[in-house]
């Protein structure tokens, strides 16, 4: 019977504790553990924990990427009325750390930018003194918030795109007699500009991404009900309609491009979602659930549609866990002999 | 009769609690109170409360935690309000109102 040299033409390496950095396919004998091991590659995705947010809170905002991430804002477990926060943490992989607050502190607000040194904060709502979507817009530059030109229609849980200098808002829920709104507006770093388009379908509490404000998908979301499964897409002058959501759904995130996305998450009311869903620019495909499920997560999620970052968000109330997404990873794996 | 999940309570501590590796091969569904649902008779899943140094809880047990943690949270959230503010305003400003969860044997 031929054995692995014989085979391979190599004889498989005596290790005393796993290799730091073993290739694809290496196959290896531990002999601390008395374990034969391989390096595999799994190419579906999964979620493991991160570190916890500081503040656990939902219905927040975030930015920038899996390894380096911004959340703001949102809804506390602190009694009213102090449970809307302005807190920012910054994510450097492993931990979650402190920094200056929004100056106006607000939930349901949606956030974008592609690192967590520039972010755009925009909508949200504050107390006054009942719910109040707010047009308030903040832009931040690794330090500090700064107040710049609102957004031209008040709104809470709008869709969001692209970096604090190019960024897209869309949808979303104004003051009475607003309503519901499929308004898109474009900021080009000094003023928001409403555009001729408007999403087919009016709504809030969607999942959304986009590197630009020229190129933007919106998916799921309420109006407040029904739930939506429709997805959008934006090509910087109309948005289409295209292949739904497998599972309808709102409160839910979005990671990445409007060719490759990632909506995770959500509210089925009255439960909550672990579902993750995959887009390749055509359609939606499901993956591997989060480990808890919750809605109330930031809109646009950091991070790719391979590398996304879901933290906060509600379960029995604010949470402040972390998960990290990744597709597709490399594995250590066990060879069980006999 | 056979069990199809068994539960235990770990405290979530951030990074490594469950690694990818874990979640590829191990359903897990968290839940209130720290509590987490995984496979029976699973090699993975039980290495994992080992790791985790997860406390064992039988359903019952278990569903009377996740209870007992919703039950608190109802009474939050239906503390929870603001004068003249609408049941949609208020669903739109802290969500819907949390309900229990039927834990499956």
């Amino acid at each position: 019977m031929p054995d692995y040299k014989g085979i391979q033409g190599t004889a498989v390496q005596n290790f005393a504790a796993d290799p730091p950095a073993p290739v694809t396919g290496q196959v290896w004998y531990n002999s601390t553990t008395g374990q034969f091991k391989y390096k595999d590659v799994i190419p579906t995705g999964a979620w493991a924990t991160g570190g916890n947010l500081n503040t656990a809170r939902q219905q927040l905002g975030g930015a920038g990427t899996q390894t380096a991430a911004l959340n703001f804002g949102g809804y506390t477990n602190a009694p009213n009325p102090t449970a809307l926060t302005g807190a920012t943490e910054s994510y450097n992989g492993t931990s979650w750390t402190e920094l200056n607050d929004l100056n106006t502190a607000r939930s349901v607000l949606t956030g974008v930018g592609a690192t967590n040194t520039a972010a755009l904060a925009f909508g949200g709502f504050t107390f006054v003194p009942v719910t109040n979507p707010v047009a308030n817009n903040e832009s931040w530059n690794g330090t500090s918030w700064t107040e710049l030109n609102d957004l031209n229609t008040a709104r809470q849980q709008p869709g969001g795109a692209g970096t604090n200098t190019a960024a897209l808002a869309f949808g979303g829920e104004g003051p009475p007699p607003v309503g519901k709104t499929g308004a898109t507006e474009s900021w080009n770093g000094t003023s928001w500009t409403t555009t001729p388009a408007t999403m087919n379908t009016a709504r809030f509490a969607m999942g959304s991404c986009g590197a630009t404000n020229t190129a933007a998908l919106a998916f799921g979301g309420a109006e407040p009900a029904p739930l939506y499964a429709d997805t959008e897409i934006y090509n910087g002058s109309t948005w289409t309609e295209v292949n739904n959501l497998n599972t309808a759904r709102a409160y839910l995130s979005g990671a990445g491009t409007n060719t490759a996305a990632l909506a995770y998450g959500g509210q089925i009311p009255p439960a909550k979602s672990a579902l993750t869903e995959t887009w390749n620019g055509t359609s939606w495909t499901e993956l591997n659930d989060l480990n808890t499920a919750r809605g109330g997560l930031a809109v646009v999620g950091p991070g790719t549609n391979t590398a996304a970052l879901a933290s906060g968000g509600a379960t029995a109330g604010s949470s402040g866990a972390t998960e990290e997404w990744n597709a597709p990873y490399s594995a250590t794996e066990i060879i069980t002999t006999t | 009769m056979t069990k199809t999940y068994q539960y235990c309570v770990a405290e979530n501590w951030g990074k490594g609690f469950i690694d990818h590796n874990e979640s590829s091969r191990i359903t897990f569904k968290g839940l209130p109170g720290d509590v987490w649902q995984v496979p029976a008779y699973n090699k993975h899943a039980n290495l994992w409360i080992q790791k985790v140094l997860g406390t064992p809880k039988t359903r019952d047990e278990a569903q009377a935690i996740v209870d007992g943690v919703i039950t608190q949270a109802q009474a939050t959230w239906d503390a929870d309000n603001v004068a003249n503010e609408s049941a949609e305003q208020k669903v739109d400003r802290i969500g819907d109102r949390p309900v229990l969860i039927t834990l499956e044997e």
